[in-house]
């Protein structure tokens, strides 16, 4: 989670955007941290230098929670 | 003192004029295949391959036996011919090459950064096509800064050593080395990849002995043009347009070249791209024509019709998709490269769900700056979409080139 706080918060400060001191489950990638299709696309290559998973593969991802929800598959499988 | 022919600090050898005559005059054997690291050893068979008219095949020393396989067969690259009735050359007969190489042919392979190197046949008066020999040239001292076994690399040679020039191996040598080599042999004439001068930035001393500084192979510009008026404040710049497969076409003192009248009809833009006519082309080449003219790959913008003038914009093959916009990763180094902290920098792309591609910038700066700075800078400059996504700033010592010199992509 603090991992995942990091890289976002690092995407949002080169974007001019303020630190995110929480990251919830239910924040929507989109409309809450306010990012668009190429700040996804980096948020999906950091998260893959970082883990090793791109977690935008297979479905939509819309949420934190679906973020770490794929994560924590890879941590548990 | 004799003459120097050759001088490579890699080897320590120098070779005078008069001992490389010894040389040639004492072989016993051709070799058919020329497989060699070792420059001067290179150069001395080339030379005897034309004297006694013997066909060549000139190999990359970096080309791997799986390569060389794939490239040429089952072969034996020790493979020599035996010179039955020896002659004695002279100066004279240097000089006189073009005599000797009648129906003598050379077979070289381009450097393959985009797939398996390709097999280029060329005529000595193809090669020689932009070589200019005259009393205005006989003191000139070329620094070779190209690979030999390329062509870029076998032009500055024959054009160094039909006028009787000393050349000076410069090419996989480091920075401080090709300074003072600079200096102590008072080279006059350099040739080379962009990439190769920006790897000599940041330079605070000019070179003064330098007259001509010629750039080929890459996509020129004017923020290096700048850097190389700096460092070498005597010389005309030249920007020259050529491929493996034809040789030198264009040369301009800018990024855009204007098109001679003697090749109106050939040379042509299709969808802008550069098509060649094959009269234009090396004796045999493998490639596809399409009504008679060669599609080079290169796109280039079209700044006025008749005459013809452009720019070279990049290789088509080399653009990158980005979510449906295509992207040129040459215009975007381009817009790194004029940020004053930025002295070199390699775009290219990562394969990603969301978007196709993302792009990625390696970059070597002479003094601090992070990410978020050179991002904002690249946003007055560039449209969202071309900035790329990941910035490392100083990761990678050297940035990686190809056996030719040239900015490695892949």
């Amino acid at each position: 989670m603090e991992k995942l706080r990091k890289i976002i918060n690092q995407i949002r400060y080169n974007k001019d955007l303020p630190e995110i001191k929480n990251l919830f489950h239910d924040m929507d990638l989109r409309n809450d941290l306010g990012f668009d299709s190429l700040d996804l696309a980096e948020l999906t290559v950091r998260i893959e230098y970082e883990f090793g998973i791109d977690v935008f593969e297979d479905g939509i991802v819309l949420t934190v929670g679906d973020v770490i929800k794929k994560l924590e598959k890879i941590n548990n499988g | 003192m004799d003459k120097i022919f050759f001088y490579d600090p890699l080897t320590d050898k120098l070779i005078s004029y008069k001992i490389f005559l010894d040389h040639l005059n004492n072989l016993n054997h051709l070799e058919k295949i020329v497989y060699h690291s070792d420059f001067y050893e290179i150069f001395l068979r080339i030379v005897s391959s034309i004297l006694y008219n013997q066909p060549i095949i000139l190999l990359d020393y970096n080309l791997t036996d799986f390569e060389i396989k794939e490239l040429l067969g089952q072969i034996n690259l020790k493979d020599t011919v035996e010179i039955k009735f020896k002659k004695v050359f002279n100066e004279e007969d240097i000089k006189n090459l073009r005599s000797y190489a009648k129906n003598w042919e050379i077979i070289l392979f381009t450097s393959g950064t985009t797939g398996l190197p390709k097999r280029v046949s060329h005529s000595f008066e193809n090669l020689i096509r932009a070589v200019k020999v005259s009393e205005k040239h006989k003191d000139d001292v070329w620094g070779l800064a190209y690979n030999p076994t390329h062509i870029a690399g076998l032009q500055v040679f024959f054009q160094a050593l039909l006028n009787q020039n000393s050349i000076i191996n410069l090419f996989n040598v480091n920075r401080n080395l090709i300074f003072e080599l600079i200096e102590r042999f008072k080279i006059t004439h350099l040739s080379a990849t962009p990439t190769f001068y920006r790897l000599l930035l940041p330079v605070e001393k000019k070179f003064t002995s330098i007259k001509s500084v010629a750039c080929g192979g890459e996509r020129f510009d004017n923020n290096l043009k700048l850097h190389l008026q700096a460092m070498f404040p005597n010389a005309k710049i030249i920007n020259i347009y050529a491929t493996t497969e034809f040789g030198s076409l264009f040369a301009s003192d800018g990024d855009a070249f204007l098109l001679k009248k003697e090749y109106e009809n050939l040379v042509k833009i299709v969808d802008n791209e550069i098509y060649v006519h094959k009269n234009l082309l090396g004796k045999s080449v493998e490639i596809n024509l399409v009504d008679d003219f060669y599609p080079t790959g290169d796109q280039v913008e079209v700044i006025d019709e008749k005459p013809l003038k452009f720019k070279i914009l990049g290789r088509k093959n080399e653009m990158i998709n980005i979510g449906g916009y295509k992207v040129n990763p040459l215009e975007i180094e381009e817009a790194l490269n004029s940020h004053p902290c930025v002295i070199m920098s390699k775009v290219y792309c990562k394969t990603n769900s969301v978007l196709g591609n993302i792009l990625i910038a390696d970059i070597k700066t002479n003094s601090e700056i992070n990410e978020k700075e050179i991002r904002i800078y690249l946003s007055k400059l560039l449209n969202s979409y071309k900035i790329p996504r990941i910035i490392n700033i100083n990761v990678n010592d050297e940035i990686s080139i190809t056996r030719t010199g040239k900015l490695k992509r892949r």
